[in-house]
């Protein structure tokens, strides 16, 4: 009995000690547009401070090169959601094609989609702004949305998902009820894979959400930012991170606080995303279709 | 309505397997046709074939006077029940049904009143809005039956509808499909491994084997007049008994020598050329009884010591060993191994055991010496070469 408390101590120590590392930079940022910039460093690092605070942040955030910064909220939206409709519209029935087509050059071309995915996204860049200076869209909206669309990891989810847990049978009854090849995929693959859209979806617009180097490669007007590379603009004009534009009587008033809500605001529709696919994802819809 | 046929049909698959075998079939107009045989005998192959869902590598499939094998699946006007019911889990019990119609763009009307008949006729009225999830096995199945027939179509396919049913229900769905085939009177091809189904539900039978159809007749026919050992081991429960014999001219007929046991035949006349040949003789466990019950009738006897009793109630099955070798062809062992039969493995060499259908009035028990009378009218030989059935007219 007593080796028994000791060992669930030593485990309730060890899984707090984790929880404690890797909450407190959470805890932090949440609780820090709460505070000034000097209370920031001087006041309890986990102490709340007040709303007012958060509103000021706000302004001085919104303020910022005439209310650019919900341009880049608006941008980032604008380049994760068209670049995921065409993943999904182009992804999904990929997989599908993939999973029960037999057509020469399959096998090919599912190792390629393996292989593409596990290439780190940075090392494309360079030939991606290469190909798009090669067609003039160096500097459009299309210069971060098809590359973003490009997203083979989509296309193995779909496909993984209809070799798999899609029974054959299934479709051969929608063929023999009379769907052709189309009908059966929009009337019976598709609306049985809505897990798998769920997880394609939630995995791409956050990879989209989230990509950093690209756009800020091949985008060079800070209008057209996304939040990520807006951030990363944001901390270039923040005095005590870049002392070059720090002082010295600027309009900029973009602090420790005005940043940390800035990040804490570009993290949200992530979270909302989250939410939504992870319904989706829980339910079995193919429960029923076959005997088990 | 249409009739189906097979001319000459075979299919190779990709990695050279032969599945079917230059099968010839016709199937009329409104006939129920089972196709049995063992697991990889090339029936579900067939029936693929029918529906679309497999090319055909040679031959033709005709459904009424269309050649069909270049016809997509939905211009052939036939309807299928899958083996696992392949129900779309995101519809309905009413829009699985309605589901071939709306593709069809049948009016709205038009499919609430078929889906209504279907529903009644197959029990389902309680259950259209549910999910398949929330249907017992037999409900879903229930429902594969409903999207077959809503259809109306020119043939039905089935493939091992029942096979995931329990034994119970087995039977009930049985007596279902069959009296809803009667009453639609729409051509229907069967597919099945359980020779009880085949036996009780096809107007004609299809017996294959290897991609080979090995013999198509009525029910009775094929169990009175298997063309060879394959079929007559196949079909039946308990198996044909099968054994190896010589046949001797005797008097003016001739007599089949098994072991220390010699059966005179007078009515066999043309078992006379094989004269001091080797046959394979076939008995069916019901046309042996214990002489005992039998009386002194005149029928040929066999002797031996009995093994196994196994009370039916309405009769009772009597594995009794005689001296004698069971037959081992490459068919018998196929079958053996199909059905999960050990009986050619427990033998010793020089006895074989033979399984009888006797009268429950039989007093005999395990370890009893017994003697069997055996119906000589309803004997079946076979060439050991060949496997085929040798017999009179």
């Amino acid at each position: 009995m007593r080796i028994r408390m000791v060992g669930l101590g030593v485990r309730l120590t060890i899984l707090a000690a984790f929880a404690i590392f890797f909450i407190a930079p959470v805890l932090w940022l949440v609780l820090a547009p709460t505070k000034s910039d000097h209370a920031l460093i001087t006041s309890n690092p986990f102490a709340f401070g007040d709303f007012h605070n958060v509103a000021l942040a706000w302004k001085h955030l919104d303020a910022f090169s005439s209310h650019i910064f919900r341009r880049w909220v608006g941008n980032t939206l604008f380049y994760a959601v068209s670049a995921t409709a065409i993943t999904l519209v182009a992804g999904v029935p990929a997989g599908y094609g993939l999973a029960i087509g037999r057509f020469p050059g399959r096998k090919l071309v599912l190792s390629l989609t393996l292989v593409v995915m596990i290439v780190p996204g940075a090392a494309l860049v360079l030939p991606i702004f290469l190909e798009l200076n090669a067609v003039h869209l160096i500097g459009s909206s299309l210069s971060v949305i098809l590359p973003f669309s490009f997203f083979p990891f989509g296309v193995y989810l779909a496909y993984l998902y209809y070799a798999t847990a899609l029974p054959p049978s299934l479709l051969d009854a929608a063929r023999v009820d009379g769907c052709g090849e189309l009908q059966t995929f929009l009337r019976v693959a598709l609306p049985l894979a809505k897990p798998i859209v769920a997880l394609v979806f939630f995995f791409s617009f956050v990879a989209d959400w989230n990509n950093f180097f690209l756009p800020y490669v091949v985008l060079a007007d800070s209008n057209q930012y996304p939040i990520t590379v807006g951030l990363w603009d944001l901390l270039s004009s923040t005095p005590s991170f870049n002392p070059a534009v720090g002082g010295g009587g600027q309009s900029v008033k973009i602090f420790k606080p005005e940043l940390a809500l800035a990040t804490l605001i570009a993290v949200v529709p992530v979270a909302i995303v989250f939410l939504f696919s992870q319904r989706a994802l829980v339910r079995g819809l193919v429960g029923g279709a076959v005997k088990e | 309505m249409a009739r189906v046929e097979f001319d000459d049909v075979s299919k190779v698959f990709a990695d050279g397997t032969r599945a079917v075998d230059r099968l010839d079939l016709q199937i009329t107009d409104g006939e129920f046709m089972v196709l049995v045989g063992p697991s990889g005998c090339g029936k579900t192959t067939a029936l693929r074939m029918v529906a679309g869902l497999e090319d055909i590598s040679d031959g033709v499939v005709r459904i009424g006077e269309r050649v069909v094998n270049d016809l997509t699946p939905k211009r052939r006007d036939i309807a299928m029940v899958f083996q696992s019911y392949a129900l779309y889990p995101h519809l309905s019990v009413r829009d699985n049904i309605a589901f071939p119609l709306k593709i069809a763009k049948v009016s709205k009307d038009e499919i609430g009143r078929r889906v209504a008949e279907a529903a009644r006729i197959l029990d389902l009225e309680p259950y259209l809005k549910r999910k398949p999830r929330a249907l017992s096995g037999g409900q879903r199945q229930r429902v594969a039956m409903g999207r077959a027939i809503v259809r109306q179509p020119a043939v039905f396919l089935m493939d091992e509808p029942l096979s995931n049913l329990d034994a119970k229900l087995r039977v009930q769905m049985r007596a279902d499909i069959k009296k809803i085939q009667s009453k639609l009177g729409v051509t229907s091809i069967y597919v099945t491994h359980d020779q009880v189904e085949a036996m009780t539900m096809g107007d004609r039978v299809a017996v294959m084997r290897k991609g080979e159809l090995q013999q198509v007749a009525p029910p009775q026919e094929l169990y009175d007049r298997p063309v060879n050992l394959f079929v007559a081991g196949f079909i039946g429960s308990p198996a044909m008994n099968m054994l190896e014999a010589r046949v001797e001219r005797a008097g003016g007929g001739v007599a089949v020598v098994l072991g220390d046991a010699r059966l005179e035949l007078s009515d066999h006349p043309w078992l006379a050329p094989y004269d001091g040949q080797p046959v394979v003789l076939g008995i069916r466990p019901e046309d042996m009884e214990d002489a005992a019950i039998a009386g002194d009738d005149g029928s040929p006897r066999l002797r031996g010591r009995v093994e196994l009793r196994e009370a039916l109630g309405a009769d009772v099955l009597v594995h009794f060993a005689v001296a004698a070798r069971s037959a081992v062809t490459e068919d018998v062992r196929e079958l053996a191994e199909d059905v999960g039969d050990d009986r050619l493995r427990s033998e010793d060499a020089g006895t074989a055991t033979l399984v009888g259908r006797f009268s429950p009035r039989t007093r005999v028990l395990e370890g009893d010496n017994v003697e069997v009378s055996v119906d000589r009218n309803a004997l079946h030989f076979f060439d050991p070469q060949t496997g085929l059935a040798i017999r009179g007219s």
